[in-house]
């Protein structure tokens, strides 16, 4: 993750301070750039990267700070708050309720890897004995349901699909319809892919939510995402309720502070995030514990709350 | 943005500490047009370097000077400095009595089977007639995806239209398999069944994964393609650089030949999802040095076309 990968350049960053004799203007400005540089080649969104400068700026008031361990710390904690808020929404993760049917409906664009994750899901709750199951309400995509298909086979999912219809409000509403009858308790929706510039699709997207009525939505994001995430996610969340994000293919090189931009986007957490392409490859995200992780890097412990 | 170059006027010689605020503007806005931020902080210094020095009367001459610079440029990045001419290499070929091979690589989920698809369509609509290898022997789904596609171009061009033969067929041998092996039966398959070209659609592989890195090394090596294009979304961020850096250097390391072949050209991918932030063309093309022969507009057949540089600096200076 971004934040992670960043802590070691905003430490570096964060030492100039200590290092410098005297704190000013000058110094805080160099340090700023630093850590906007590298929130930038992290892909972080650029509107948030000028927000967090401006605030981090508009927080220190040389003329009333004291001494110099006074102003270090200020920065360092103005800097950490602006940072956090950039993977704490603020809103706590929606769960599932054990014993009732639990709806999870996953969006977004095409190849950020819905497909793969829903059987991650599934996966992940069928291990902690959910009765879970899959229904693909992709009839776009070319191969979209042998895709399904083979991988809840292979993770032994139960599953839902048509080769024959066309309409995946019919196949979303037989498919929940079907699973809710049969007393499951993990019902995931897989749906094709689409972008805000094709009204069609966002419409489809519409009616398979009011359809089915699912109890969250889900927005995938592909780590590498650059600059055009924030009006895709924003899009996304205008149209339906998205309520978690999870980031993929954080096993590659990309930082994914592109995806991060769909947390602000739709005041949404990260629940998950994909490490790699098996089943298995996917990790819990939380993000109080991750902040704190963040902040227990060397001698920056402590410094918020304070 | 031009106007914050407005303070500048009537400055003696512009110094790079006159210049530096008005080109960290423009780097930022190249890098909200998603153009990775080292090149954005490249194209600013190039900038800088034409502006150093100069004397500038009025506004107009300097917000002048310096889009003309920038225009400059970006054109320059975006222009080829060699043409891939695909349907001209592939009557040559077809003269020699061999199939012409393109090979298609990337990370996952880019668009490399649909794209291959879309290019087995023009290529169909070009009188020629395609194999498609299945070398995606990994991910679920891979191998019904193009024989779903297979079947969806066959009935767009069935063989009443091409004198009672066949247009398209799938080569596949299913999942589990060494790729490059079913790449090199699909192309011997083609040379005996007298197809013009054979598309090899590959697995995603994300450019640090050493080992899938060297098993594409190793089809690549071993086949000697024709063409190796680089499949690339518009989506992407900084990470478009690192991307066809390392598919290249991996590529030339683990080939094990004299000359190895590298990325011939790019295929920029979902072109109509990223509205004006067309960067991307950028970062790759700057990257690499290497066209983008073919732009993906959607996911139908018919929406592929060739790079409009024109149209891509304008979004850009926007
Ligand atoms: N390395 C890696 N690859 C992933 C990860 N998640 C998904 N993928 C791959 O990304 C590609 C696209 O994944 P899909 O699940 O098909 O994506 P999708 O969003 O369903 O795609 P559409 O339905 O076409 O919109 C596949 O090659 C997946 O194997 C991940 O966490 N790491
Ligand atoms: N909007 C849009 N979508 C595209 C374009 N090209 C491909 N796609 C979509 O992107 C998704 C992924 O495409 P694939 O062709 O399966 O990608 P891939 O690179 O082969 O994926 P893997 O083999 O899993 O690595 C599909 O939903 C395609 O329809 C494009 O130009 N525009
Ligand atoms: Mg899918
Ligand atoms: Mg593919």
């Amino acid at each position: 993750m971004v934040l992670a990968d960043l802590g070691r350049k905003i430490n570096n960053a964060l030492r100039s301070l200590s290092n410098a004799t005297i704190i000013n203007e000058e110094v805080l400005q160099s340090m700023l750039s630093e850590i906007c540089r590298a929130l930038l080649e992290a892909d972080v969104n650029i509107r948030l990267v000028k927000k967090l400068r401006e605030n981090v700026r508009s927080a220190i008031d040389f003329e009333e700070m004291a001494s110099g361990l006074n102003k270090r710390k200020m920065i360092q904690s103005a800097v950490f708050r602006e940072l956090v808020k950039l993977v704490d929404p603020g809103v706590k993760a929606w769960q599932p309720v054990k014993g009732k049917p639990n709806i999870i409906m996953f969006v977004g664009l095409q190849g950020s890897g819905k497909t793969t994750t829903c059987t991650k899901l599934a996966y992940y709750y069928q291990r902690k004995n959910w009765k879970t199951c899959l229904i693909c309400a992709d009839t776009f995509r070319a191969g979209a349901f042998d895709q399904l298909k083979q991988n809840a086979t292979k993770a032994r999912i139960p599953f839902y699909g048509s080769y024959t219809e066309a309409d995946p409000v019919v196949i979303a509403s037989d498919g929940v319809d079907k699973f809710k009858g049969e007393n499951f308790e993990i019902i995931i929706v897989d749906t094709s892919g689409r972008h805000k510039q094709e009204d069609s699709l966002f419409e489809e997207m519409l009616q398979v939510y009011n359809t089915i009525n699912p109890d969250n939505v889900i927005f995938v994001m592909d780590a590498s995402i650059g600059q055009a995430c924030e009006g895709q996610a924003r899009a996304f969340k205008e149209k339906v309720d998205v309520g978690s994000v999870i980031v993929t293919k954080l096993d590659g090189h990309a930082k994914g502070g592109g995806a991060l931009s769909a947390v602000a986007a739709t005041q949404s957490p990260i629940i998950f995030i994909g490490t790699g392409e098996h089943t298995d490859d996917f990790e819990m995200f939380k993000t109080q514990p991750f902040i704190k992780k963040l902040l227990n890097m060397g001698d920056i412990e402590g410094l918020i709350d304070k | 943005f031009f106007s914050v170059f407005r303070g500048l006027v009537g400055a003696k010689g512009l110094t790079k500490e006159a210049l530096q605020p008005a080109l960290d503007t423009m780097g930022d806005h190249l890098i909200a047009k998603n153009v990775a931020a080292d090149i954005a902080k490249k194209m600013c210094d190039s900038v800088a370097t034409k502006l150093e020095g100069k004397v500038l009367g009025t506004f107009s001459t300097i917000a002048y000077t310096v889009k003309q610079s920038l225009n400059e440029s970006l054109v320059q990045i975006l222009t080829p400095k060699r043409r891939v001419d695909i349907l001209r290499d592939v009557l040559e070929s077809q003269r020699a009595g061999k199939p012409y091979v393109i090979t298609f690589c990337g990370v996952n989920g880019v668009g490399k089977s649909t794209n291959l698809a879309k290019i087995c369509f023009w290529l169909m609509e070009n009188g020629f007639r395609v194999l498609i290898a299945a070398c995606d022997t990994f991910r679920a789904g891979a191998v019904e995806q193009l024989r779903t596609h297979t079947a969806r171009l066959s009935a767009l061009h069935p063989p009443s239209m091409h004198g009672g033969r066949e247009s398209v067929h799938l080569f596949e041998k299913g999942y589990g398999k060494d790729a490059a092996g079913i790449a090199m039966q699909a192309i011997n398959t083609a040379r005996e069944m007298r197809h013009d070209v054979v598309l090899v659609d590959t697995a995603g592989r994300m450019q640090d994964n050493e080992p899938l890195m060297r098993a594409l090394a190793k089809l690549i090596a071993v086949n000697s393609p024709d063409l190796v294009l680089f499949v690339g979304e518009a989506l992407v961020g900084n990470e478009a650089v690192d991307q066809l850096v390392k598919f290249n250097q991996a590529l030339a390391d683990h080939s094990n030949v004299q000359n190895p072949r590298t990325i011939d050209g790019i295929v920029l991918t979902k072109f109509d999802t990223i509205d004006d932030k067309v960067g991307a063309a950028i970062s790759m093309t700057y990257t690499t040095g290497q066209p983008i022969v073919f732009v993906g507009t959607g996911q139908s057949y018919p929406d592929l076309r060739s790079l409009n540089a024109k149209a891509v600096v304008n979004a850009l200076l926007k």
